[in-house]
């Protein structure tokens, strides 16, 4: 709206300037008046926004830029007594990208965690907002407390009843594999392993993540217009069709928006890792990008290698969000 | 717990059968609902049980597992709560979590109201980059806050938790609300302006109360950003006295042997807020979301 301004009032300050000198006039008054009416509309979105600008500048951006920084610095604890900075170029990135452990193990565990994580959240909150759709008052406000409570299970709670619900002793799962004959008398140690260690963690993040997924497609799923589906149904589709052609492409920002926040938050998934037992630097079997940057930097004092590590899933991260945004911006010409 | 739930008492506009065998089906169309809330229910609920039980089990953590508890006991909570200061902790991340939910309310709406009601320059610029933002992962930012906070003479300081929560909020606050912002229609504010309602009026009786949803909705998040957060807490923290409850917890968890009954008497103070929390605005929360998706 501010933007079709500009000619305008470059014509009116023309006439400013000729009228300078001459007794008040109506029109001018006017002129004046609307000016300056319109400059208060240019400024109040801003003035809406500084406080929040000002936050996201100081505690996010800034310091975003200072990871950077340091990435490019040796900096341990000597450089943070004294103050000083030691840059070494490239030196950082190139120890990262020529640790074998980084390819092999770190990677691998980051990508392929959050894809799976991010693949069953959204599955599983989806076929949960179709079960929500189809189900009567009393069973609805029933089930949608219930995740409800899963969603508000903190991840630091919820991660230690994982912990002990498969703990090697005593926990649920391997007290009834036990009693089962199924494994060997608390000899089965879940944590120790790759692979069963991401799949409790799975397990954690896909119990605390799916039902922000299915609250939020069900709001999706109320404002598909109600003769859509039904003309599908007189025509024959059946309810996979309707899924398909119908509740897909109406709702199709909403999946797109959980489905970013989904990724965003499983690539850098922390607390749950870090807390199960060896997740805080004991077994590097099950590093991730951001467990490893931690542990480089708040046990190890090289912050600079942290932040480098940092760097580069962030780096990740930015690639994911761009390629969201453009299919974003395809889907929709104005956000 | 989760017995298997009587088929839900009305099933939407049930689709007419198209053939014979309609019956089979139809019964079919109606177990499996049943089954698929059985599921869920057991899903979504075994965490929160197991916890809730273990905490009140006086054999949690010595005795072999079992679905239902060999008894009942207080002890893991009286433990807990004599145990260092476990209240203060409560009432520190109660402290963080009402500072962050308020000033995000307060400046994500200010902020939604901008991007969603005024068209200017630079608008979409501004949105890209609060939706980048959100996408910085925190933990890698752990480092330069870490030197930032300490900069600011904030570390170990509950404000300055209070603050870093508020910039993990506000983006996630911004984008919901200026769907729910954008969702008002513009007749309604121009129907208060040419009643003559000056701006800020309108903003308080007109627009506040059609987003107020919107605004619970932003401090569920909020609130559990502050309540849940891990590792700025355990990073910046540094007297015993300003631990949040999630790190006070982290106290109970021993090196070689943990003490389960306390660590779930813990978790069950910690959850049972939010639990209630949720609770309470879920209805607003569920509404909110439908109606701003709506419009």
């Amino acid at each position: 709206m501010s933007t079709d301004t500009t000619d305008p009032a470059r014509h009116r300050n023309g006439n400013r300037r000729r009228d300078r000198g001459r007794t008040p006039d109506p029109e001018r008054e006017r002129h004046l008046a609307r000016r300056r009416a319109q400059r208060t509309r240019a400024l109040r979105p801003w003035l809406l926004l500084a406080p929040a600008l000002a936050v996201l500048a100081v505690l996010l951006l800034w310091p975003l830029l200072r990871v950077v920084l340091l990435s490019f610095q040796d900096y341990g604890l000597r450089q943070i007594y004294t103050g000083t900075s030691n840059y070494t170029g490239l030196d950082n990135y190139r120890t990262l990208l020529g640790d074998s452990a980084l390819w092999s193990t770190v990677l691998p565990n980051t990508v392929v965690f959050a894809v799976v994580c991010v693949a069953l959240t959204v599955i599983t909150g989806t076929l949960v907002a179709l079960l929500l759709q189809r189900l009567g008052t009393v069973w609805r406000v029933i089930c949608s407390t219930v995740i409800m409570m899963a969603w508000a299970m903190p991840a630091v709670t919820g991660t230690y009843v994982w912990i002990w619900i498969f703990d090697p002793l005593n926990g649920i799962v391997s007290g009834g594999l036990d009693s089962l004959g199924l494994i060997e008398p608390r000899e089965t140690n879940w944590f120790t392993d790759r692979w069963s260690f991401y799949a409790i963690a799975t397990l954690n993040v896909v119990h605390h993540g799916f039902p922000f997924v299915a609250i939020t497609v069900f709001a999706g799923l109320l404002t598909i217009p109600r003769e859509l589906p039904e003309a599908a149904l007189m025509d024959g589709a059946n309810a996979w069709q309707r899924f398909w052609k119908i509740t897909v492409p109406t709702i199709k920002p909403v999946f797109m928006v959980v489905t970013i926040l989904s990724t965003i938050w499983d690539f850098k998934v922390f607390a749950q890792i870090y807390l199960m037992p060896g997740g805080s630097g004991s077994n590097p079997d099950i590093f991730n990008l951001g467990v490893w940057s931690y542990h480089q930097s708040f046990v190890k004092n090289q912050y600079g290698m942290g932040s480098a590590i940092a760097v580069l899933l962030t780096l990740l991260l930015l690639a994911i969000t761009v390629a969201y945004i453009r299919a974003l911006f395809k889907e929709r010409d104005e956000l | 717990m989760a017995t298997t739930p009587t088929p839900a008492p009305k099933t939407p506009p049930a689709p007419a059968p198209k053939t014979a065998a309609g019956t089979a089906g139809g019964r079919a169309r109606r177990a499996g609902p049943a089954l698929a809330v059985a599921a869920l229910l057991a899903f979504s609920l075994f965490p929160v049980y197991w916890m809730v039980s273990s905490a009140f089990d006086p054999g949690a953590g010595t005795r072999g597992a079992s679905v239902l508890p060999s008894g009942f006991t207080l002890d893991h909570f009286r433990y807990v709560l004599d145990t260092g200061d476990f209240t203060t902790f409560l009432a520190n991340s109660a402290l963080v979590g009402a500072g962050t939910v308020l000033l995000s309310g307060l400046l994500s709406l200010f902020a939604a109201v901008a991007v969603a009601r005024f068209r200017f320059r630079m608008r979409t610029k501004v949105l890209v980059m609060i939706l980048i933002v959100q996408m910085v992962p925190l933990e890698a930012l752990v480092i330069p806050l870490f030197l930032q906070m300490s900069d600011l003479g904030m570390l170990n300081s509950l404000l300055g938790l209070t603050v870093v929560y508020l910039a993990f909020s506000l983006p996630f606050g911004i984008w919901t609300l200026r769907g729910f912002v954008a969702a008002v229609p513009r007749e309604i504010e121009e129907a208060a302006y040419l009643d003559g309602c000056g701006w800020w009026r309108m903003f308080r009786s007109v627009l506040l109360p059609l987003v107020a949803p919107g605004l619970v909705a932003t401090s569920i998040f909020a609130f559990i950003v502050a309540w849940n957060e891990f590792i700025f807490a355990f990073t910046f923290m540094q007297d015993d006295s300003k631990y949040t409850a999630a790190v006070g917890l982290h106290r109970f968890f021993g090196q070689y042997s943990t003490d389960w009954g306390a660590v779930m008497a813990g978790s069950t103070l910690i959850t049972v807020p939010v639990l209630i929390f949720f609770v309470v605005v879920q209805r607003r929360l569920a509404g909110g979301l439908a109606a701003g998706a709506i419009k």
